[in-house]
C-alpha cells in the first residue's frame, strides 16, 4: 500500500505542475483527454490505497476524483470533467451489457416474482417515507414553501421518486470487484435493476402530475406512450443491438473490442437522444445474447471484462470529480435527514418483506440498496430542465444526497456481499 | 452527436475493412492494399468530412480533438518505445548513414523544388513557404516498412532482407520529427524563443510522464493493470500536451524514449499492453485525419502530382545511395528505393500536429497534399514493391 500512496502522490504532484504551467500558458487547449488520463491513473492507485485500508476500490476512485477535481484542488478543469460525459454513457452501456449477459431465463424464472414483489414493497415504503418527510419539511425548503398544497404534494411526489432510485452501476461494479456469486448476489442485482425500472415509470407519472398541477395539463395518453416507449422501445432497440452483435461475431469477427465499444457508444448516445434508457437497451441486448448464444455471450463478457478496470476507474473517478461538495454545506441538513430516512425505510422494508427462506436477505440486503449514481443524477438534471422555476434547487438537494450516498453506498454494498458469504475477495484484479 | 457519428462510422468501417472481399488481393488489389494498411479509413474520412460530403461539420471535428490528441500521443509513445538505446548503440554507423541517405534525398527532392513552386503560386512570406515546403519534405522522407514485414512473413522475401528494409524505414522517423520540431519552433509561438520554449515544454512533459509511467508500472504484474496504466499514461501525456497546446506527438516520443531508457523489464510488457490499442487508435486517427482534408483544395491537387513524383524519384535515388552506404552491413535488395515508397501513418501524424498547432491556409494546404499523397503512395508502393521481391519467388508468384 505504501507504494500505491507514493505513486498516487507523484501523480498528484505532476497534475499540480501541469496546472501551474497552465497559468503561464493562458490560452489553453482542450482538457478532456488530460482529465481522462489523470482520473484513470489517479483512480487506479487510489483504488489500491482504498483496498489497502479495507474499503472498496470504488470508494477510492470516487474520493480521488473529488480531491483532484474542479471542486476541491482544481487540478482537473471543470470542462475536462464535463467532456467525460460521453465516457460515462459508454461505461454505463458496457457495464449494463456485461450485467445483461448474466440474466439467464432460468434466473428470472427462479427469482423474478419474489424480486418484483420485494421491489414494490421497498420502493413503496421508501417513497411513502420520503414523500411524507418532504411535505413535512415544506416550510424549511425554499422551493416548496412558496407552492400551493397540491403543487407541493405533486413536487414532493416527484422528488421522492428520484430519492427512491438505486444504482445498478455501483452494485454491478462491486459485484465484479468482489467476484461475488450466488443467490444473494443474483437477488441484489435483479432488485436494483428492476427497482430502476419502477423508478423510471413512477418518475414519468409524477412528472405528468406535477406538470398538470402547475397548469400544464394532464396528458395521460402521452404519458403512458412515453413510458411505454422508454421501456418497450429500449427492449426493442436492445434486441436489434443483440442481433447486430451476433451477426458481426459470426460473420466478421475482427476488431471485436472496437466494434463493441462503438456499438455501446451508439446505444448510449442514440438511446439518450431517442428518449430510451441506455441502461435498459444494453441490458436487454446482453440478456438476449446470453439466452440465444451462450458461447458468444461468454466472449462478450470476457472482452468487456478485460476492459473493466479502466472503465470502472475512469467512470467512478469522473463521477467523484463531478460531485459538488459545496452543495452539502447549503442544503446539508435537509439532505442528510432524507438520507437517514431513506436508509431507515429501505432497512425496515427489507427486514419486513424480504423472502424468509434466505435469512441473509432480511439481514444484509438493505446495505446493497443504499448507493445512488448515474440514474439519479440523470433524473435530477431532468427535473432541473423540465421545471426551471424550482428544478435547479431540487437538483442541488438531490446532488447533495448522491454525494453522501456515493461515499457510503459502495462500502455498504461490499459489506453486504461479504457478510452474505458470497464475496470471493479481490482475486481478480483485472476487474474493478 | 459528433462523437456518435464518428463511432458509428468507425464501426461501419471496421466492418468494411474486415470484409473478406475487400481484403482479397486477387479481386481488388488496390483497395485490398488500402484496406490492409488502414488507409481506407483515410479515404472514408475524406468523404465524410466537412471538406466533401459534410456528414461531420467543422464544429464536430473541434469536439473530436481530444481523440486526435490521444492518437498523436499513442503514435509518439510507440515511436519512442522503438528507440531502444541498447539496440541503437549496437547498430553500425553505415546503417545510420543509409537511413539518412534515403530520407535526406527524398527530403531535398521534395522540399527544394516545391518551395520554389509554392513561392511562385502563393503570395506568402518566404520564411513561411520554406517552412511549409520543409514539412512536405519531412513527410516525404518517411517510409513505412509494412510491405517488407508482410513480404518476409509471407515468405516472398528473405527474412534478413525484409528486416533490413524495415530497420531502415524505422530509422528515418528521426528526420521527420526533427523537421516538425523545427517547424514548431518557427511557427507555434509568437517568437522563436517562445517556439523553443514550447518544444522544450513538450519534451519535458514527455520525459516526466515517461519516468512516472516507468515508476507506476515498476511493480505491476497484472496484465489488466498494466494495460490500464499504459492507457492512462498515454491519455495523460497526449491530453496534457493538448491542454498546454504543445506537441502531443513530440511529448509522446519523449515519453516513450524515456520509458525505453529507464523502464527496465517492464518496457516489453508496456509495449505489449500498448500494442492492444495500437490498431484501433491508428484507425481512428487515420479516419479523423481524413476528416480534416479539404478535398476541394485545388492548389493541393495541383501540387499533388509533383509531390508524389519527386518523392518517388527521391526514394529511388536515395535508396541506391543508401545501398552503397550499407551494402557491407545489411542484406538489402538490389532496387531498395522501390521498397521505400509506402509512407505510413507517421507522415499523417506530422502534418495533423502541424495543422493543429500552427493553423492557417498554408498548413491546411500542406496537410491536404500529404494526406492525398499518402493514398497515392500506398497504391504505387504495392506495385513498386514487387520489383524488390526475390527474383525466383517473383517468378513463382507470376506463374501462380
Amino acid at each position: 500500500m505504501k507504494g500505491a500512496i507514493i505513486r498516487l502522490g507523484l501523480l498528484v504532484m505532476l497534475l499540480a505542475g501541469i496546472s501551474r504551467v497552465q497559468e503561464w500558458r493562458v490560452d489553453t487547449g482542450n482538457s478532456v483527454m488530460l482529465a481522462a488520463g489523470a482520473l484513470l491513473l489517479c483512480g487506479l492507485f487510489a483504488g489500491k490505497v482504498a483496498k489497502g485500508v479495507g474499503l472498496p476500490r470504488l470508494t477510492g476512485y470516487l474520493l480521488v476524483g473529488v480531491v483532484v477535481g474542479p471542486y476541491a484542488l482544481g487540478f482537473i478543469p471543470g470542462e475536462g470533467v464535463k467532456g467525460l460525459e460521453l465516457v460515462k454513457g459508454l461505461a454505463v452501456s458496457l457495464i449494463a451489457l456485461v450485467a445483461g449477459t448474466e440474466l439467464h431465463l432460468g434466473l428470472i424464472r427462479r427469482v423474478g416474482t419474489k424480486v418484483a414483489l420485494l421491489c414494490t414493497a421497498v420502493c413503496g415504503v421508501t417513497f411513502a417515507v420520503c414523500f411524507g418527510a418532504l411535505f413535512a419539511l415544506r416550510p424549511l425548503l425554499p422551493f416548496l414553501a412558496s407552492m400551493t398544497v397540491p403543487q407541493a404534494l405533486a413536487t414532493s411526489a416527484l422528488v421522492s421518486t428520484v430519492v427512491v432510485s438505486f444504482s445498478p452501476t455501483v452494485t454491478i461494479a462491486i459485484v465484479q470487484e468482489t467476484s461475488a456469486r450466488g443467490p444473494f448476489t443474483e437477488f441484489l442485482m435483479a432488485l436494483v435493476i428492476i427497482g430502476d425500472l419502477f423508478v423510471m415509470v413512477a418518475f414519468a407519472l409524477a412528472a405528468g402530475v406535477t406538470r398538470a398541477s402547475f397548469g400544464g395539463g394532464f396528458d395521460l395518453k402521452g404519458l403512458l406512450g412515453g413510458v411505454g416507449w422508454e421501456l418497450f422501445g429500449s427492449v426493442g432497440v436492445g434486441a436489434l443491438l443483440a442481433v447486430a452483435m451476433l451477426i458481426y461475431m459470426r460473420r466478421v469477427n475482427r476488431e471485436l473490442p472496437l466494434f463493441l465499444v462503438a456499438l455501446c457508444f451508439a446505444a448510449a448516445e442514440g438511446g439518450a437522444r431517442l428518449h430510451l434508457s441506455p441502461l435498459l437497451v444494453s441490458l436487454s441486448a446482453g440478456a438476449l445474447i446470453a439466452n440465444l448464444d451462450e458461447r458468444e455471450s461468454q466472449r462478450i463478457h470476457h472482452a468487456i471484462q478485460m476492459a473493466g478496470l479502466p472503465v470502472f476507474a475512469l467512470f467512478f473517478a469522473a463521477a467523484g470529480a463531478g460531485l459538488k461538495l459545496s452543495t452539502l454545506v447549503t442544503v446539508g441538513p435537509a439532505a442528510l435527514l432524507l438520507v437517514a430516512l431513506r436508509a431507515l425505510a429501505i432497512h425496515q422494508s427489507c427486514r419486513r418483506f424480504a423472502p424468509v427462506e434466505d435469512p441473509r436477505l432480511r439481514r444484509y440486503l438493505w446495505m446493497g440498496l443504499i448507493s445512488q449514481a448515474g440514474v439519479t443524477f440523470g433524473l435530477a438534471a431532468l427535473i432541473s430542465r423540465t421545471f426551471p422555476s424550482f428544478g435547479p434547487q431540487v437538483e442541488v438537494l438531490i446532488v447533495a444526497m448522491i454525494t453522501t450516498h456515493e461515499l457510503v453506498g459502495p462500502v455498504l454494498t461490499r459489506r453486504a456481499l461479504e457478510r452474505s458469504g458470497e464475496a470471493r475477495g479481490d482475486e481478480r484484479p483485472q476487474t474493478a | 452527436m459528433q462523437a456518435l457519428l464518428v463511432f458509428l462510422a468507425i464501426a461501419a468501417l471496421s466492418l468494411l475493412a474486415s470484409s473478406r472481399i475487400l481484403l482479397d488481393p486477387s479481386r481488388l488489389p488496390g483497395v485490398a492494399q488500402l484496406a490492409a494498411s488502414g488507409l481506407t479509413f483515410l479515404v472514408f474520412g475524406i468523404l465524410l468530412g466537412p471538406g466533401l460530403v459534410g456528414v461531420l461539420s467543422p464544429v464536430d471535428l473541434q469536439g473530436l480533438l481530444p481523440v486526435v490528441s490521444l492518437g498523436l500521443g499513442t503514435a509518439g509513445v510507440i515511436l519512442g518505445l522503438n528507440l531502444e538505446p541498447r539496440l541503437l548503440r549496437r547498430l553500425p554507423r553505415p546503417v545510420f548513414f543509409a537511413a539518412l541517405a534515403h530520407s535526406g534525398v527524398a527530403f531535398l527532392f521534395v522540399a527544394v523544388p516545391l518551395s520554389g513552386a509554392m513561392l511562385v503560386t502563393t503570395r506568402l512570406p518566404f520564411a513561411a513557404v520554406v517552412g511549409g515546403a520543409a514539412l512536405l519534405g519531412a513527410a516525404a522522407s518517411l517510409s513505412s516498412g509494412h510491405f517488407a514485414v508482410m513480404g518476409y512473413r509471407s515468405g516472398r522475401m528473405e527474412r534478413s532482407r525484409g528486416l533490413a528494409v524495415a530497420l531502415l524505414t524505422m530509422l528515418d522517423d528521426g528526420v521527420g520529427l526533427m523537421v516538425l520540431a523545427l517547424a514548431l519552433v518557427l511557427g507555434a509561438g509568437a517568437s522563436v524563443a517562445e517556439g523553443v520554449g514550447l518544444v522544450a515544454l513538450a519534451l519535458l512533459l514527455g520525459v516526466m510522464c515517461g519516468a512516472l509511467i516507468a515508476f507506476l508500472t515498476y511493480a505491476l504484474k497484472d496484465v489488466a493493470e498494466l494495460t490500464a496504466v499504459m492507457l492512462g499514461g498515454v491519455a495523460l501525456v497526449g491530453g496534457a500536451a493538448a491542454y498546454l497546446r504543445v506537441s502531443a506527438l513530440l511529448a509522446g516520443v519523449a515519453c516513450g524514449a524515456t520509458l525505453a531508457l529507464v523502464g527496465g523489464r517492464a518496457v516489453e510488457q508496456v509495449a505489449r499492453a500498448l500494442g492492444r490499442f495500437e490498431r484501433p487508435t491508428y484507425l481512428m486517427m487515420v479516419f479523423l485525419a481524413g476528416c480534416f482534408v479539404q478535398a476541394r483544395d485545388v492548389d493541393a491537387w495541383v501540387l499533388l502530382p509533383g509531390y508524389v513524383a519527386l518523392r518517388f524519384l527521391g526514394k529511388v535515388w536515395g535508396g541506391s545511395l543508401a545501398q552503397r552506404f550499407a551494402a557491407n552491413t545489411l542484406d538489402l535488395p538490389s532496387q531498395l528505393g522501390f521498397a521505400l515508397i509506402a509512407q505510413g501513418g507517421l507522415a499523417l501524424c506530422l502534418v495533423v500536429q502541424y495543422l493543429l498547432l500552427v493553423p492557417g491556409p498554408l498548413s491546411q494546404h500542406i496537410f491536404d497534399v500529404v494526406a492525398l499523397g499518402a493514398v497515392v503512395n500506398e497504391v504505387l508502393a504495392s506495385r513498386a514493391f514487387r520489383q524488390v521481391l526475390d527474383p525466383h519467388r517473383r517468378a513463382r508468384e507470376g506463374t501462380a
